[in-house]
């Protein structure tokens, strides 16, 4: 025997876009029932945080129990771990930090000849931005108006440019380089019954004060305003479309704990909040006589133009002093490379972050002879070398989306169900697989300027991992105005079935140069609206 | 790269992760073999030759007190120390990963080995040699061992490397190394942070 639940709305996933979805429909759509359906649990709660904390600094232990299934995982180069399925979703585990893209990430072949550009424009996403750094509480500093196309202050002062970072931020303007302090959702001062920030510095992977944003907060929040029901341990595995109006009628799965019972959930409209993997997944999954490709796929394009970024980074040496230590996690941003025009007639946009670091003041385990160092000889070599100061620098660029950066279903690895996992290739359009190498030696040679300009010098220079595929990683079910080149309308309704919705990271038509959460939750939030009936029209331009 | 990881604490985790590939265990098999309690077992070193050892192994701006607080600190962590549990994956991992088995069963026969070659040597046991004898015994058996970068604990190839380690880990050993009290990784006012931090002073020396 089964289980089958109705709702009004029913939410896929329970990550950070699922939750601003949530609390976004809660709000403008009182009347509705909400279901929200997790494959997995709650992970470890607030109360165990600290001692979990302890646990990943003393061993390098996971500090999130049961987060995650073994049997439902994605193949190939995820760069997220993509079985973190539990309560809260990746999100339980991210640093906090929540930048937006800058008005050019949506008008990229209009300004530069590459990539595509969005159906939206900033000014369409940013009252959705602002909503989103309200729910998340996100502290931040207004960089200079040239560079930073905000309207309006951040919700939170920013978190407070420590000593360390006033030191490199002073380096780095000799090189004209602007920067403020990285607008983060985590308290700088108490918000939402939430504490401040207290620089415990193991934001990634977890916060054990609750300063920083997690998606439970959220669903506690809704759970106790008994707003939402929060259906765990239940994987969705198929939708059902109407073989004659392809409204999705039922989403369909199992209990994903040993008993493993069949689940129904029958809903006015669904909404896909799963991530780049696991939205496209279901919608391949969902193949049927009438959509032999999957749902939402008249186009073909479900789990194509998977979108991510790459980084170059480094480390300075400098001239003055950094004290390792002062808070590693908090860090100073540049937007203005973002905004910059065409560099030599080439295409290269991207952000910069700088941060204290020890790197080439560690102890060490023996001295250039060779001789084992241990005791006083190693205090003395390590107090040797602990002066000055170093910085790590790391500028994510763009990398635009090939139609074949895909994710497929993969019939040769299937979960416990017997469904294929899918498997996920990244691949560069042909513009940024021209421009790779000259990109990075822009970048090598930013830093070079950045520390020469300083009075300093590079100490290393490295590369994103590549075995990891693109970071930040979107797309998977773009959207767009025309039907046969995207999967979903701007507001993230799926061209092919009038109740199905694709909220957050994977209607991303590309992925920007700097972190992408804040902006797949102010997406969520803006197909919550479209959903609710509350949004407002666009304004003129 | 993920955002707040710098390459010593990603070090750590991947020197943990590539010991752990050799006891690769389905989750659930980690479930039942994880301990009741934070008790954990019982290291059973021997103490006297630890001691002996930290003594030279840790600076000796540490007083004794403080030497074996430093020493009980690693052998409660030892103690505590869970085989085979996850390890974080976060960005950057595609799979689960596991830390590496109980390392103490290993470091206890290093212990004793010490003692042993301290006794062919010398006819007596490592604890009641002098420091000049000591030190040449530690240089012995740590040359071939040493490493640019000090190996994460739980990486390291010898019990004593994983006592230096451990301590070279804490936020004291930072503030020594810097003379400052920075009080990394523990959690602190966050106005203070735009203070440059302040020296020890005299007290540091213990």
């Amino acid at each position: 025997m089964g289980r089958t639940y109705g709702a009004d709305i029913c939410i896929v996933g329970s990550g950070i876009t699922a939750a601003m979805v949530a609390a976004k429909l809660a709000q403008d759509a009182p009347a509705k029932r909400i279901l929200v359906v997790e494959a997995g649990g709650w992970s470890t709660a607030p109360a165990e945080r600290p001692r979990a904390r302890d646990r990943w600094l003393a061993y390098g232990e996971n500090p999130w129990q049961r987060d995650h299934l073994d049997d439902q995982n994605a193949l190939g180069t995820t760069w997220g771990f993509s079985p973190n399925l539990h309560v809260g979703g990746l999100a339980m585990h991210w640093g906090g930090v929540a930048p937006r893209y800058s008005p050019e990430d949506f008008r990229l072949r209009s300004l530069y000849g590459v990539g595509d550009d969005w159906p939206i424009g900033y000014e369409d996403l940013e009252p959705f931005w602002l909503e989103a750094e309200q729910r998340l509480g996100v502290a931040g500093e207004r960089g200079p108006a040239r560079w930073d196309a905000r309207t309006s202050d951040y919700p939170l002062p920013p978190l407070p440019v420590n000593w360390n970072l006033a030191q490199l931020r002073a380096a780095v303007a000799k090189a004209d380089v602007a920067t403020w302090s990285t607008p983060s959702a985590k308290n700088s001062v108490p918000y939402d019954g939430r504490a401040q920030c207290q620089r415990c510095d193991t934001c990634y992977p977890v916060c054990p004060t609750g300063a920083k944003y997690t998606p439970d907060v959220t669903w506690q929040q809704l759970l106790a305003a008994q707003r939402v029901e929060l259906l765990t341990q239940v994987l969705v595995r198929r939708l059902e479309a109407h073989p004659a109006t392809g409204r999705i009628v039922a989403a369909t799965g199992n209990g994903t704990d040993a008993a493993g019972t069949a689940v129904r959930i029958e809903a006015g409209e669904f909404v896909l909040a799963g991530g780049f993997v696991w939205t496209a997944h279901l919608l391949l999954l969902s193949r049927d006589a009438r959509h032999p490709d999957g749902l939402a796929n008249r186009s073909g394009l479900v789990g194509r133009y998977l979108a991510g970024h790459r980084n170059v980074g480094g480390y300075l040496r400098l001239p003055g002093t950094v004290v390792p230590g002062v808070n590693q996690q908090h860090s100073l941003v540049s937007h203005q490379f973002m905004r910059a025009p065409t560099d030599r007639g080439r295409y290269l946009r991207h952000d910069l972050r700088l941060w204290e670091s020890a790197e080439g003041r560690e102890p060490r385990g023996r001295d250039d002879a060779g001789t084992p160092l241990y005791g006083d000889r190693l205090l003395a070599d390590w107090r040797a070398r602990a002066g000055g100061a170093t910085a790590r620098i790391r500028a994510y660029y763009d990398v635009l989306p090939h139609r074949e950066s895909r994710l497929v279903l993969d019939p040769a690895r299937t979960n416990r169900f017997g469904d294929p996992m899918p498997r996920v290739a990244f691949r560069d359009d042909e513009a940024s697989a021209a421009n790779r190498g000259w990109q990075e030696d822009r970048l090598r040679a930013l830093f070079t300027r950045i520390a020469r300009a300083a009075g300093g010098s590079v100490l290393k220079l490295q590369n994103s991992a590549n075995d990891l595929g693109q970071e930040h990683p979107a797309g998977g079910c773009r959207m767009g105005t025309d039907a046969a080149r995207s999967v979903c309308d701007p507001t993230g309704r799926t061209h092919d079935h009038e109740n199905l919705w694709v909220a957050g990271a994977p209607a991303h038509v590309s992925a920007s140069c700097c972190n992408g959460t804040l902006t797949f939750a102010a997406m969520g939030l803006r197909t919550a609206a479209h959903l609710a009936g509350t949004a407002s029209p666009r304004p003129a331009s | 790269m993920s955002d707040a990881l710098d390459s010593s604490r990603r070090t750590l985790l991947k020197a943990g992760a590539a010991a752990a590939a050799l006891a690769a265990l389905p989750a659930c098999a980690v479930e039942e073999r994880r301990p009741a309690s934070d008790e954990g077992r019982p290291a059973d070193f021997d103490r006297a030759v630890l001691d002996a050892a930290a003594d030279l192994v840790l600076p000796s701006e540490l007083d004794l007190v403080q030497r074996r607080a430093a020493t009980d600190a690693f052998v409660r962590w030892v103690e505590g120390y869970v085989p085979v549990a996850e390890e974080m994956h976060g960005y950057g991992y595609p799979d689960v990963r596991y830390l590496p088995p109980d390392p103490a069963p290993n470091w206890r026969a290093q212990l004793e080995g010490l003692d042993l070659l301290a006794q062919r040597r010398h006819g007596a046991r490592f604890a009641t040699l002098d420091r000049t004898a000591r030190t040449a015994l530690l240089d012995d058996v740590l040359r071939p061992l040493a490493t640019d970068r000090l190996p994460a604990p739980l990486a390291a190839p010898h019990v004593l490397l994983a006592l230096l380690s451990h301590w070279v880990g804490q936020a004291d050993a930072w503030d020594l190394a810097f003379d400052a009290r920075i009080g990394r990784n523990t959690c602190r006012p966050l106005d203070d942070a735009v203070r440059q931090p302040r020296p020890l002073g005299p007290r540091s020396l213990g």
